[in-house]
């Protein structure tokens, strides 16, 4: 009997740093001895590039246009640490549906009974910023990913990103979906990001699985075309990537998220916009009881 | 709660733009959709109003881009292409019409910014948007029609002061839609004017050409037709009137009247020469149909282009007992309220609604000694009706969609000829029994 594999998928706003996560979360699971498939489910399909020193794939799609079927071998990739690096691809901005290509994709992985093939420990889905229709929605659907994490930080944008990301693992939850492993706290350097996307955290009955800081470290690799595990393995930035995936490997228990309606977003929102200003113009909390 | 599609009174609006294009003449469609939908859409009609078949390079043959899963995931836009110049190639035409379906319109592609290059080229083309939640065949008509007539037929400042255009009848979702049409062309040729019908066999392309410089359209719909016929309007000028489908005698009076009024034409020896006509039949017959009582209660079950008409002749002039007037197509509010007239009309569409209706408007004798029972009855509706009536012991005859248990070719209900036609059809099922 074949082992279970475990299939994530990493969701968040558009421009979190999802791509950078997931390649430094494949390379640093991949480290430690696990078989890795990182797979890329956005139209521009730059999702693998720093597990292959910047360089772009032939797409699953691009491959199936030109010849009409496609061998899912001739699609997957080898890269940093012998991860198997696979880009969906899609059409051009503007023409055709990219939803239908991520079905479709995916939809021909499955199929082709590929995951157990290769005798994978670890599948991790990097989807497209924002779940705009029913296709981007597909790695969450039954018998696909049994794990979601979010990206997200403590901009207010990329919360409700990952609300209505609750939202729709909540809809499938109940027909066999994926369920919602925890957040991913990226870019945390100021004190009260991290306070927020912790508040956020627990109002939706969710875990923070790790804090991302933001680092120079991150973007000097990229410009490299690697992650940070490969270009800076000694580096603070590695250790934190390397105790995310060790936190996931682990993990093994996900739940059906509790979104907030938007009325309580907005209203749990404006709070911290208040507290925000105070922390800004100095609000000295307390002072009557002090005598000032 | 959404309502489940179970024996459909129609089919979505590309169906409706190909039965279009399909009686046009010189006309030729170029679908843009998946695998199927030409094909399937054109058979619903083809045998749905009694078996009036595809014509020329439409139904089965009329060509197809027939996307599958590369067009859709990539855009199906240079299919498209492939196709027009494909069909330019190979099949004759004086006006190519590309009518989309869902699945191009779902994925956006640029349909219109694709037949445009050849518009620009000097190809004689349009493109229309119909996927089917746009809604039903009837909107496909009046999109079709739009696409046509207002995009494409040239403007034409100088009118023809004895030219008009007939809309409003829906081909196929009209059955009688040709037979209508000959009869009321006829009429209003009496009367001196000159007709285009554009969907019946006399008609040629330069009908469709010549429709800007018509000084009325005539429109045989309160419903479906009007919102082109605006548009025809603003673009050529050319003032509509929506009329009900005249049949019978009192009702054809009343029309030629009215249109002989409006371009200042005695209406007077069409209206003799069509009475001697209609009465010179009818008393040959008026004995039998008084002395055996041919008499009958009456349930019209219709679409809203037929419901009035015909609901009207049957109790004006045939002197029946019409009990309910159903009209099947998916109205709006606005489009019920234009339906308003002396006939109470109830808008359901479901087969299985409508005998449910039928069954709790007219309950049945449950061994009662003095019962007011609704028979005879007579359920004059599409060819779903059948069960219905028979069901409730009821003559039944299929006036409207689907309407498969009979053959039209040129059979009409329209005019004085027509109200003739539909006595006969009527009163004849009493006599097949009694044989």
């Amino acid at each position: 009997m074949s082992k279970k594999i475990k299939q994530i998928a990493i969701y968040g706003k558009g421009g979190i740093g999802k791509s950078t996560t997931t390649s430094n979360l494949s390379a640093a699971l991949s480290e430690a001895g696990y078989k890795v498939m990182q797979f890329g489910c956005d139209p521009k399909s730059d999702s693998t590039n720093t597990l292959r020193g910047g360089t772009y794939i032939p797409t699953v799609l691009d491959t199936l246009r030109e010849k009409g079927s496609v061998n899912a071998h001739d699609v997957i990739f080898e890269g940093y640490n012998g991860i198997y690096c696979v880009e969906a691809g899609g059409p051009a901005p503007g023409v055709g549906c990219a939803g239908r290509g991520i079905i479709t994709a995916v939809e021909l992985f499955k199929q082709q009974k590929i995951f157990d093939e290769l005798d994978l420990d670890f599948v991790i889905y990097d989807v497209l910023g924002d779940v705009v229709c029913g296709g981007f929605a597909v790695p969450i659907r039954e018998g696909i990913a049994q794990h979601v994490f979010t990206v997200s930080s403590g901009d207010f944008m990329s919360i409700y990103a990952s609300n209505n990301l609750f939202k729709g693992i909540k809809k499938y939850s109940n027909s066999g979906g994926a369920l919602l492993g925890g957040i991913i706290a990226n870019s945390i350097n100021q004190g009260y990001s991290r306070d927020i996307v912790d508040d956020f955290a627990e109002r939706t009955k969710t875990k923070i699985m790790q804090y991302v800081p933001r680092s120079i470290t991150v973007t000097q690799s990229e410009l490299k075309g690697k992650t940070t595990i490969e270009a800076a393995p000694d580096s603070e930035q590695a250790g934190v990537y390397r105790e995310l995936a060790s936190r996931i490997a682990q993990h093994e228990t996900s739940s059906s998220p509790h979104p907030l309606e938007l009325d309580e977003l907005r209203a749990w929102a404006a709070t911290w916009s208040d507290k925000l200003l105070e922390l800004e113009s100095g609000v000295v909390v307390g002072g009557e009881k002090a005598g000032i | 709660m959404s309502d489940f599609i179970e024996r459909p009174r129609t089919a979505c609006a590309l169906a409706g733009a190909l039965a279009v294009i399909g009686n046009l003449p010189d006309v030729v469609p170029i679908v843009h959709t998946s695998l199927g939908c030409g094909g399937n859409l054109a058979n619903s009609v083809a045998f749905g109003s009694g078996y009036l078949g595809g014509g020329y390079c439409n139904g089965g043959q009329a060509p197809s881009t027939g996307v599958t899963e590369t067009e859709i995931v990539f855009g199906g836009t240079d299919r498209l292409s492939e196709q027009i110049k494909n069909t330019l190639e190979l099949i004759e035409a004086k006006l190519y019409v590309v009518a989309t379906g869902c699945m191009t319109e779902m994925i956006g592609d640029d349909t219109s910014g694709t037949v445009s290059t050849f518009i620009d080229e000097g190809y004689p083309i349009v493109a229309v948007s119909t996927p089917s939640f746009k809604g039903d065949s009837y909107h496909g008509y009046d999109i079709v029609l739009d696409g046509i007539f207002n995009k494409f037929v040239p403007v034409e400042k100088e009118k023809d002061h004895k030219l008009v255009n007939i809309f409003g009848l829906v081909p196929g979702y009209d059955p009688f839609f040709r037979g209508d049409l000959e009869e009321i062309a006829k009429l209003l040729k009496s009367l001196g004017l000159r007709v285009n019908t554009f969907f019946t066999p006399d008609q040629t392309f330069e009908n469709i050409i010549s429709a800007s410089k018509a000084s009325l359209n005539i429109v045989f719909s309160r419903v479906w037709g009007v919102e082109f016929a605006e548009k025809f309007k603003e673009r050529h000028g050319t003032p509509y009137q929506i009329s009900d489908l005249p049949i019978g005698p009192e009702a054809t009076d009343k029309f030629i009247s009215d249109i002989g009024e409006k371009f200042a034409l005695s209406p007077d020896e069409v209206i003799e020469n069509g009475n001697k006509e209609f009465y010179g039949y009818f008393e040959r017959c008026a004995d039998a149909f008084c002395d055996q009582d041919l008499k009958s209660y009456a349930i019209t079950v219709t679409n809203s282009n037929y419901a009035i008409p015909v609901s009207r002749f049957i109790s004006t002039e045939m002197g029946w007992v019409l009990t309910d007037s159903f009209v099947t197509d998916k109205l709006t509010d606005s489009q019920k309220e234009a339906l308003k007239s002396e006939i109470p009309l109830i808008f359901l569409t479901g087969v299985t609604e409508i005998a449910k209706a039928i069954n709790t408007n007219h309950p049945r004798n449950r061994a009662q000694r003095y019962f007011d029972d609704l028979s005879p009855l007579y359920i004059i509706g599409s060819t779903l009706e059948k069960r219905t009536a028979t069901a409730r012991g009821a003559k039944h005859m299929s006036v409207s969609f689907p309407a498969y248990d009979r053959f039209i070719t040129d059979r009409g209900y329209a005019g004085y000829r027509g109200g003739l036609h539909l006595f006969e059809d009527l009163i004849s099922q009493f006599m097949s029994v009694k044989s």
